[in-house]
């Protein structure tokens, strides 16, 4: 395929200005079984994460003394992209990124108050547009609140870099295929850590910390989001779980 | 776990014992069913289902593939279950579990031998033809999943968009128009505790019953059954369930367009 | 709402307190779970799993029989123990327990003692946060529904509810779950009273049994 012009009179080819995120709601508590759980769809990324936890840690010979120990898993749907079909379950590249976003959760999940047990985080990209491991984090750290699992900081991730030699923030799919650099970025937003930090493609040390710059932006942004998910599911009566994705709607 | 379905099945008897269930509803009602359709429009077509509180995605998805060397010329039907960590605490990450095949083959017979979708249109050249992909995604469960995977799939399907095909390649961004189907498949899954029959059980209940029994009808058929769990049925058990299920079949197939 | 909703790493005291479900950093009080900040400065958690304490009572079940005593589960991700000795029967694997926490320790394993066989009835479970609601101000709650329904009600601290098979199961079980959907907004008492009168006037005689 042809590089598409990503930007156009200094817009990107969906309208955005440089420094603009892609329009994301967060839903919190939309499963009934999980202890935990939240969607998260993010232009047209929709993300499920769901939580269990703190639980009976097996095999035993994995559990810890100390604390918790936190589990976390990405997979992708076979049927998320629009491209062909997919493979179920976890790849090379999931399994890479679990491990990442788990190291980032350890960092801020409170795991000492639950020795010898073990939480799992649940991250399911159900469609994909370019950012879901953002959108997983961001979705995974509503989910653990929604658990009640003791956090220091709710976490929240975007991605920034360079399209057409501009930087700029939160790719959608063309603009991360087709652009120079690509800086998936977590951070907890109450102290400013920076807690999973990735990058690829050409950056000079200005860009990269403008870039970053950017990011701070927009997880302020995103971080509201997440609170007044949280927030929504105790305005009023606590519902059943309930989760909300199609355009139509026939009941029985 | 196992001790608490133990109980669960002793609480569950009491109330049966009484003529009613746990939520309130008679023997052969079924809970509230909903269908959003194009849940997932990267997908060719896709549906969400919830069943009461069960929750299952469907997504389908077109390649194109190699046929089967005994059906050179029929397309590639291909239906797969992911019982989801996420959907319950019971549900482990890792390689297909039997539940998961079982429901996947379940789903896939009723809409398979329904011949609700044309195979042998679906052939392209010598050697090529259309593979469609239906992936069961269970996300939330509390029973069921048989009926609300089935309702999830179907939704789908009637929802699916036919890419274009040119030189034996799929233009995904373009459709050619819906996917035809001839006829809508419903399955209806009933539990069995003691004597007493009970139509889209819960999970409380499934875990309290002996045997379970889900039956796929189109208008005219019966088109696939599957009976589980080491309770028995009777043949006049078989017989009434099978009427009951063309009747309340004419429900659920009003909410598939 | 009086109570407002604060999240995991929020600010709730700019002086460093030693409060349950804080945490003190660079002099400064945090929030680690979802919850609801009171007027007195304390956080009542609105989700989340049980921690188990000294001289919490509980609702929980035998889940093995071991050589002198028996591992019971009180919804916590480790197994209870209760001694033999603590009991007069002998003990089945399901069989229902109210029973007093004697020992946690540092890794939370859980001693019980005082214990008492639940028989027949349903264990229905709800989040460990909402119970303090489900009991009430001096039983209040609990007392009132228990009351309304006919129904023999033990409330474990650890969100497993026993409800008897005598009285109406049923409304006792629909009204416990109200309140545990609605525990965060006030008038509670007044709503699951009306629900209560509304659905004891509708039951026929036979619901009742």
């Amino acid at each position: 395929m042809e590089k598409p012009q990503l930007i156009i009179d200094g817009k990107r080819a969906d309208g955005r200005a440089l420094d603009e995120l892609r329009p994301i709601k967060i839903t919190a508590h939309v499963l009934n079984g999980a202890d935990g759980s939240a969607l998260v769809e993010w232009g047209n990324n929709k993300v499920l994460a769901g939580v269990y936890g703190p639980r009976e840690c097996i095999p035993r010979h994995d559990a810890s003394p100390y604390r918790a120990v936190v589990r976390c898993r990405y997979t992708m749907a076979p049927f998320c992209s629009l491209e062909e079909h997919g493979r179920s379950g976890p790849n090379r590249r999931s399994h890479e990124l679990s491990k990442v976003i788990r190291e980032a959760f350890e960092n801020v999940v409170i795991s000492e108050a639950y020795p010898r047990t073990q939480i799992d985080v649940y991250m399911e990209v159900l469609q994909s547009d370019g950012g879901t491991r953002c959108a997983a984090i961001t979705a995974a750290a509503v989910a653990l609140a929604d658990a009640g699992i003791p956090m220091k900081d709710l976490v929240c991730a975007v991605a920034v870099g360079k399209i057409d030699g501009l930087v700029a923030v939160d790719f959608s799919k063309d603009e991360d295929n087709y652009g120079e650099s690509d800086m998936p970025i977590a951070i907890a937003p109450r102290n400013g850590d920076v807690l999973l930090f990735q990058m690829d493609g050409n950056l000079t040390r200005e860009e990269l910390s403008a870039a970053m710059e950017m990011a701070y932006k927009a997880s302020a942004k995103i971080s509201e989001l997440q609170a007044a998910a949280l927030k929504a599911v105790y305005d009023g009566p606590k519902k059943e779980a309930h989760l909300v994705l199609g355009d139509k709607f026939n009941s029985q | 776990m196992e001790i608490v379905n133990e109980l669960k099945k002793d609480s569950l008897k009491r109330i049966l014992a009484q003529g009613k269930r746990a939520d309130g509803r008679q023997m052969l009602d079924y809970r509230k069913a909903t269908l959003q359709q194009n849940a997932i429009p990267n997908a060719e077509g896709s549906a969400l289902c919830h069943l009461g509180n069960t929750q299952v995605l469907a997504g389908i998805k077109f390649d194109v593939a190699t046929p089967f060397a005994d059906r050179p010329t029929e397309g590639v039907l291909s239906t797969n279950a992911e019982l989801v960590p996420l959907a319950s605490s019971t549900f482990e990450p890792g390689p297909p579990s039997p539940a998961s095949i079982e429901l996947a083959r379940v789903v896939d017979r009723g809409i398979r031998s329904s011949n609700c979708i044309d195979l042998k249109s679906f052939a392209l050249e010598e050697g090529k033809v259309l593979a469609l992909y239906i992936d069961l995604y269970v996300l939330d469960y509390d029973g069921n999943l048989f009926d609300a995977a089935s309702l999830a799939a179907m939704s789908a399907l009637l929802c699916t968009r036919m890419p274009k095909i040119e030189e034996g390649k799929l233009i995904r961004k373009e459709s050619t128009g819906k996917l035809p189907l001839s006829t809508k498949t419903v399955t209806c899954t009933f539990a069995k505790v003691d004597s007493t029959k009970l139509l889209d059980p819960s999970l409380d209940e499934e875990q309290g019953m002996d045997g379970r029994i889900t039956i796929a009808t189109t208008p005219q058929h019966v088109c696939a059954v599957q009976k589980g769990g080491w309770g028995a049925f009777t043949q006049k058990d078989i017989l009434e369930l099978v009427d009951i299920s063309f009747d309340k079949a004419k429900g659920l197939r009003s909410i598939l367009q | 709402m009086a109570n407002s909703i604060v999240l995991p790493g929020q600010m709730v005291s700019d002086k460093p307190a030693r409060l349950p479900y804080c945490y003190v950093e660079n002099n400064k009080t945090y929030a680690t779970v979802l919850s609801l900040l009171s007027d007195d400065g304390r956080l009542v958690p609105l989700c989340g799993p049980y921690e188990p304490l000294l001289d919490d009572y509980v609702v929980s079940y035998v889940s093995e029989v071991r050589f002198s005593g028996y591992n019971i589960n009180i919804n916590c991700p480790a197994n209870a123990y209760l001694s033999g000795r603590e009991v007069a029967q002998k003990l089945t694997v399901g069989d229902v327990l109210y029973a007093r926490i004697s020992a946690v320790d540092e890794i939370k394993s859980v001693e019980l003692n005082d214990a008492r066989l639940l028989r027949g009835g349903t264990i229905i479970e709800i989040a460990a946060a909402k119970v303090p609601r489900v009991i009430g101000k001096k039983n209040s709650m609990i007392g009132m529904i228990s009351a309304a329904t006919g129904c023999e009600i033990y409330v474990g601290r650890n969100g497993f509810i026993w409800v008897s098979s005598k009285g109406n199961q049923k409304l006792a079980a629909d009204t416990i779950r109200m309140v545990e959907a609605q525990a965060h907004i006030t008038g509670l008492t007044d709503r699951i009273k009306a629900h209560l009168d509304a659905h004891k006037a509708a039951a026929s005689p036979a619901a009742q049994n």
